[in-house]
């Protein structure tokens, strides 16, 4: 029978070999061993992802080893994550990923996700093409702590800041830190639309989340 | 040289690389060109709808504007929408792919190349067809089309090619070789118009998503330079748009040998190049380099600071270029399309234009 040191490494490796149906088994195995659930993301699965993601940002890999190493995770999280108490996840950082209303560009709020997911947070996402009204209503809803928003184009980067604005309406904005991405947004934008920041890549969002924000 | 040339003379010796009045200048203003025509309230969907609406924004744009080129770039969802993806058509937005038609690895092999003389292809073609008869010899012209690994990203989503072409690359090439039919049979019909030239968008060569082999295996090492090959034979010359964070200029510059290629510059990327980077690391030397303002002036700054921005880079591109023994084969334009949304600030595409014509002056 494996140890629980064996079991973390599998799942940090099917993580960096790109191994989905690996990540399943050994999370499924986790759990049969009567793992914690927690430790087996932390130990396993996000340390895999964060070698992934130091790759990535030396330009070792690239988008399609990255995007299978995030199916992998999401495999062994979807696992993982029933099986958590919400008691335990409490403390735990919560974040909101959206493609602002309009756009349906979402690879890189995907990365912004995975990352942050590796990085500890749990993470809501809300998807692509999302009006301003239904972000804020599930951030006011959930009290959730943090939002990261993201648009590909010029024509839909209004609504960043409808939906800044529309926090501000319903009393959630000051709970909540904002920042947003996408190559037509610049830290100027940020600054006039009220965010709080502008992720320069999914690597720099985490960092600034965990350090700077 | 003339002292006070046409803007023809200056693109055609800008891409020789002689001795220009001042340097070239094309902010790549598109859809927002529309605003210039009839009363001002053409719709994107009918711009990107009808051929002689199409057409008429960018004559309208070169009147008013005194560009040196024309690039008939319509947007990035017109191939993919006649291969069958849904295109969402906004009235003031640019058309973009919300319904991908890959959901499984068979349907990578049921692309087939659509009728081009129906759809927004045909649309496109036509289009271009007027701007070459309008255009030619007023300015260079060029007909923009998507290259075949966009066409095709457009079609099965970005997120799930790139997985797919890492687990399973061979319904992908498959697929990529119906995209490069594709491709070739509207370089056939381009090639008809009188158009001068086929501006493609590579969009992916780029760092921040695919490195070398993965670009080379997938577009750079063969369908691309199949279709630049072609593009020659049928009487135009070639040019390249990639607007990404980290082109990869060895592949599109160095080996594919555009007569221009066109990019965007990031700041706050590291390793995103400047145009003095570029033009140091002799990309510029065979090739007429287009770029770097940031789009982003055309909707939020003054016109002030867009004729700082762009006096500021011509000065950056005139001592760069002289630094380098080069005479001209740099043209302002900004890295990207200009916003074609109604907010987009006209006079500040004019600003661009102005400033070019008087802080880009060269003394030889």
């Amino acid at each position: 029978m494996a140890t629980k040191q064996e079991i973390f490494e599998r799942l940090a490796n099917s993580v960096t070999t790109y191994k989905r149906t690996d990540a399943i088994t050994t999370a499924q195995e986790s759990l049969s061993m009567k793992i914690d659930p927690v430790e087996s993301i932390n130990e396993g699965l996000v340390k895999g992802m964060s070698v992934v993601g130091d790759k990535y940002a030396a330009h070792q890999i690239y988008l399609p080893q990255v995007l299978t190493a995030a199916s992998a995770m999401y495999g062994a999280l979807d696992i993982l994550l029933p099986m958590i108490p919400k008691a335990e996840l409490k403390d735990a950082k919560t974040a909101a990923t959206v493609v602002v209303e309009g756009d349906v560009h979402d690879i890189g709020k995907n990365i912004v996700k995975t990352m942050l997911t590796a990085g500890g947070f749990v993470v809501t996402d809300l998807g692509k093409d999302v009006a301003p009204e239904t972000i804020a209503d599930t951030i006011q809803k959930n009290k959730i702590g943090i939002l990261a928003m993201s648009t590909l184009m010029t024509p839909t980067m209004d609504n960043m800041k409808k939906t800044v604005d529309q926090l501000k309406e319903c009393g959630a904005r000051g709970n909540c830190t904002i920042t947003i991405g996408g190559p037509p947004t610049s830290p100027t934008f940020a600054k006039e639309i009220g965010a709080d920041h502008r992720d320069l890549n999914a690597q720099d969002c985490v960092r600034w989340l965990k350090e700077g924000a | 040289m003339k002292m006070t040339m046409t803007n023809f003379e200056r693109a055609q010796a800008a891409l020789a690389n002689e001795k220009v009045d001042h340097l070239t200048s094309y902010p790549i203003a598109c859809g927002v060109c529309r605003k210039l025509v009839g009363d001002g309230k053409m719709t994107y969907r009918d711009w990107a709808n009808d051929p002689e609406k199409f057409a008429s924004a960018f004559i309208a744009g070169q009147k008013h504007f005194g560009f040196d080129f024309a690039i008939g770039l319509m947007d990035l969802s017109v191939m993919a929408g006649d291969l069958g993806a849904h295109v969402r058509m906004d009235d003031q937005n640019t058309p973009f792919v919300d319904g991908h038609i890959v959901n499984s690895m068979e349907d990578y092999d049921k692309f087939t190349v659509p009728d081009i003389t129906k759809g927004r292809t045909n649309v496109l073609i036509k289009g271009t067809e007027k701007i070459a008869k309008n255009l030619n010899g007023k300015v260079v012209t060029s007909a923009f089309v998507e290259g075949p690994l966009l066409a095709l990203s457009q079609s099965a989503g970005a997120e799930r090619l790139f997985m797919d072409m890492f687990s399973d690359p061979a319904p992908i090439h498959r697929a990529l070789k119906v995209m490069t039919a594709y491709d070739s049979e509207i370089i056939k019909a381009m090639g008809k118009t009188g158009i001068n030239a086929i501006c493609w968008d590579y969009l992916w060569g780029n760092y921040a998503c695919l490195g070398d082999a993965e670009y080379g295996e997938f577009e750079g090492d063969k369908y691309a330079p199949q279709l630049n090959k072609e593009v020659l034979e049928n009487g135009m010359a070639m040019a390249v748009h990639n607007c990404a964070d980290l082109p990869h200029l060895n592949t599109q510059i160095k080996k594919f040998k555009p007569s221009i290629y066109s990019m965007a510059y990031y700041p706050q990327i590291e390793g995103s190049p400047s145009a003095t980077k570029t033009i140091e690391g002799g990309y510029a030397d065979h090739c007429l380099v287009a770029g770097q303002i940031d789009p982003q002036v055309f909707m939020r700054s003054t016109v002030e600071q867009v004729t700082n921005i762009t006096r500021d880079l011509c000065q950056e591109v005139k001592t760069a270029l002289c630094k380098r023994g080069l005479k001209s084969s740099y043209c302002i334009a900004s890295g990207c399309e200009v916003p074609p949304s109604l907010e987009c600030k006209m006079e500040n595409i004019k600003a661009v234009v102005d400033a070019t014509a008087k802080y880009g002056q060269m003394q030889y």
